[in-house]
């Protein structure tokens, strides 16, 4: 049963060499791609270098904005991208306040190498941490290990006087999704009436390459150039390119949005999650796990699949995610799937994983208010393992109402959104 | 608001893992007693050995690839796998949710630290020489819920909170919510506290809390099943009556917003305080205790006897409500259990302990 319409009011958004959402989504329709060489990789020598990374020159913009050196970064980025949204939105911090309301963050892990080198200061003669001598240090919030991955949570609770839901969600690449998914369902139950939900991941550095690349996850292709390493459902395609970034969606209910008068960017229609109960890495080789979580997500939105036009994919370039997706696709649009059209963002974002859905999401409400679709970069038609998914590999003006937006995580975390137009 | 005008959902099995011991029963044992820490024997907390899984339940080489707090959660998990199988549902119908802080670490770099410390000029070099392949994703969360998932046959929906203090409020009324509006039969709500290591320390000192309170921590984790149908076994069932959740980052407004809370959780029963005969909370907390002041209440807490366990705090009270309640002597009533974290967190459950009826 349909309790309450939940409008999207705002969005705010920050990834590697876009500074907000306009940014971001005119870049991909240049076909201009956000990766990169990555410095340090390059400087250790790693075998690939290929990342999107936020850079010195946005850190400097934010930190100006957000006036604060003693922050832990994804503070400062949470704080920033809130801002935004809240500005998008016509509210101010004092809003979230006023009304029954809630905060829905998605992150996975805080870890940054700076963390070692610090930790390693402290050390007594037999190599151990000393955990008082650490303690007794005057240094501000740099402590090695004394980050929380909730920290950014907390921080934004703070700013806004959020004063009802807080959660964050750790679950995996889905994690940005399903905080949207959880935010869109407690609005729709009438538990809060205004929300902002999103992801903040800040996995480009030299950590999490090491750790993903022993898994054989990201791309092992050093022979393509950084930009070209991304190439979802391309036969050649070799792993994912790792990626950073945040994106934050405000949420209200019907009444509070026109009580207030806002004028709605888009709606969440629908939204579903599942569990794939496989193991650890991998999905169901057949895709219906996938086409299970689409299909309900669907469901929820009282739609038949012939109502969605446009599928923002997960699209991670990896072998296994972007076959079982491609399997899934064609068996949830069936011979309607040729009236679809299909966009994989990673290809020119790389994948920030808890970020990734939440990014994914703002481009997706930004097509459904211009009526642009996106570009899927590296995509040639011509040589496309899955020709009957109409990905674009241009920009196409093409109005549309109903877009499904796909995240499947690590550990078999399914989840899908359906958006729509306001 | 709390919407509970769908269905009923109850307690169908618990377990717990902790200082005390393996078995609910074991937290009305002799009071166990906090030790000294390998690393800092200044400090004192409630550590535990690393839990062999239930072998019938897991593939063995699970318990070489995940962290001890993974190894608790998991062990809990199987714990509650038979209650779960004898209801024969689909697994579509079973829903998964996780209460669990982040892993530490990554944790293996603590043998990485200790090797930059004998080699400094080899830091990174060290570092990747003590980190093993897979490690990328032992360290993340939805790594352990799909071991839980894949043993126990969860394909319903799924959902992981990490934060420390109420990560277990939120799993426990996400799990409510899709058993009730009708996404799921039954509901796996796993949680385990972090490891105790330096790490734990250096990331609570970074922030000033909100609730400030004695560091006295403790190693556990608990899962309890929850089923759109009452259990079969017995005359009593525990259901969920009610419950709230709120934050408050300023102390000053913080018993307002508790106050707020506990009528929430009372209010879809239409109660007050004092129709609720127990009320479980943490005794050391003097902001939980002054909100109980007037009323003369006796507050129940096991705490005492498991330290502070953070995201698998909730859920070890609820386990052990479970226990309680389905002893012989036990009588139709409410329990009302209240959650504060160090971040300011509140979050409250009621529980209804009541008589079926005949051939309900």
């Amino acid at each position: 049963m349909r309790l309450r319409e939940v409008y999207v009011t705002g969005y705010g958004l920050v990834a590697p060499m876009a500074l907000d959402a306009a940014m971001l989504f005119s870049r991909i329709s240049q076909k201009r791609s956000c990766i990169r060489e990555h410095p340090v990789f390059a400087e250790l020598g790693f075998a690939n270098t290929a990342a999107g990374y936020i850079d010195h020159h946005q850190w400097q913009e934010m930190t100006a904005e957000v006036q604060s050196d003693a922050l832990p970064r994804q503070s400062v980025l949470a704080e920033y991208v809130a801002r935004q949204a809240l500005q998008n939105a016509g509210l101010t911090p004092s809003a979230f306040a006023r009304v029954a309301s809630g905060l829905f963050l998605g992150s996975n892990k805080y870890c940054v190498s700076q963390d070692l080198q610090q930790a390693s200061r402290y050390m007594d003669e037999a190599g151990s941490v000393d955990l008082d001598l650490y303690l007794q240090n005057h240094e501000p919030v740099g402590g090695a290990f004394s980050r929380r991955v909730d920290q950014q949570t907390l921080h934004l609770a703070r700013f806004l006087g959020i004063r009802d839901h807080i959660s964050t969600h750790s679950d995996a690449c889905a994690a940005g999704t399903m905080a949207i998914g959880s935010a869109y369902r407690a609005i729709e139950r009438g538990e809060i009436d205004l929300a902002i939900c999103g992801a903040v991941e800040l996995m480009a550095h030299e950590l999490s390459y090491y750790s993903f690349d022993g898994l054989g996850a990201v791309c092992q292709r050093s022979d393509f150039a950084a930009d070209q390493q991304s190439r979802p459902f391309m036969p050649d395609r070799c792993g994912f390119v790792l990626s950073e970034g945040s994106a934050l969606i405000v949420l209200e209910s019907r009444p509070h949005a026109e009580r207030r008068k806002a004028t709605p960017i888009g709606r969440i229609l629908g939204y579903a999650n599942y569990c794939e109960a496989q193991k650890i890495t991998s999905s169901s080789r057949d895709g219906s796990k996938y086409a299970e979580c689409m299909a309900a997500a669907i469901e929820n939105a009282g739609l038949t699949s012939r109502a969605v036009e446009h599928v923002n994919t997960h699209g991670t370039s990896t072998q296994a995610n972007d076959r079982s997706e491609a399997l899934a696709l064609k068996q949830v649009f069936g011979d309607a799937v040729s009236n679809v059209t299909f966009t994989a963002n990673k290809s020119a974002i790389g994948h920030s994983l808890a970020g990734s859905g939440a990014i994914e999401a703002v481009l997706s409400l930004i097509s459904l208010h211009s009526g642009v679709l996106l570009p899927t970069l590296n995509y040639d038609p011509d040589k496309a393992e899955f020709p009957e998914l109409n990905f674009l590999s241009e920009p196409l003006h093409q109005p549309i109402n109903v877009v499904l937006s796909n995240s499947f995580g690590f550990g078999g975390v399914n989840s899908s959104l359906i958006l729509g137009r306001a | 608001m709390n919407t509970l005008d769908t269905r009923p959902v109850y307690l169908t099995a618990a377990s717990v893992f902790n200082a005390a011991g393996s078995e609910c029963a074991d937290l009305h044992g002799p009071l166990t007693i906090a030790q000294p820490l390998d690393f800092d024997p200044a400090r004192l907390a409630y550590c535990v050995k690393t839990p062999r899984l239930p072998a019938d339940v897991f593939d063995r080489k699970i318990q070489r690839g995940v962290e001890p707090q993974g190894a608790r959660l998991l062990y809990c998990a199987g714990r509650i796998a038979p209650a779960l199988s004898a209801l024969n549902l689909p697994s579509q119908r079973i829903a998964l949710m996780a209460a669990i802080p982040e892993v530490d670490g990554p944790s293996s770099c603590w043998d990485a630290v200790q090797a930059i410390g004998e080699q400094p000029d080899a830091l990174l070099a060290q570092l990747f020489a003590h980190t093993p392949p897979l490690h990328a994703l032992m360290m993340l969360n939805s790594s352990v819920m799909a071991h839980v998932a894949q043993a126990l046959h969860c394909n319903g929906p799924m959902g992981g909170f990490c934060s420390q203090g109420n990560a277990g409020v939120d799993a426990l009324i996400e799990a409510f919510h899709h058993i009730a509006d009708g996404r799921a039969e039954a509901a796996v709500v796993v949680s385990s506290s972090p490891n105790i290591s330096p790490a734990l320390y250096l990331r609570e000192n970074a922030e000033c809390p909100v609730n400030a309170g004695p560091q006295l921590y403790g190693e556990g984790a608990a899962a309890v099943l929850l089923t759109s149908s009452a259990p079969t076994s017995g005359p009593m069932a525990l259901r969920v009556a009610g419950f709230g959740r709120g934050y408050s980052a300023s102390p000053e407004r913080s018993n307002a917003v508790a106050n707020s809370v506990i009528k929430q959780a009372l209010s879809q029963e239409k109660l007050c305080l004092s129709d609720v005969e127990r009320i479980v909370a943490d005794t050391q907390d003097s902001r939980l205790m002054s909100l109980f002041a007037e009323t003369g209440r006796v507050i129940h807490s096991s705490r005492q006897m498991t330290g502070d366990l953070g995201a698998s705090a909730l859920l070890t009270e609820v386990a052990l409500t479970f226990h309680d309640d389905r002893s012989e002597r036990a009588q139709a009533h409410y329990t009302l259990l209240l959650n504060h974290s160090r971040a300011g967190h509140w979050g409250a459950l009621l529980l209804a302990n009541e008589v079926m009826e005949k051939h309900a």
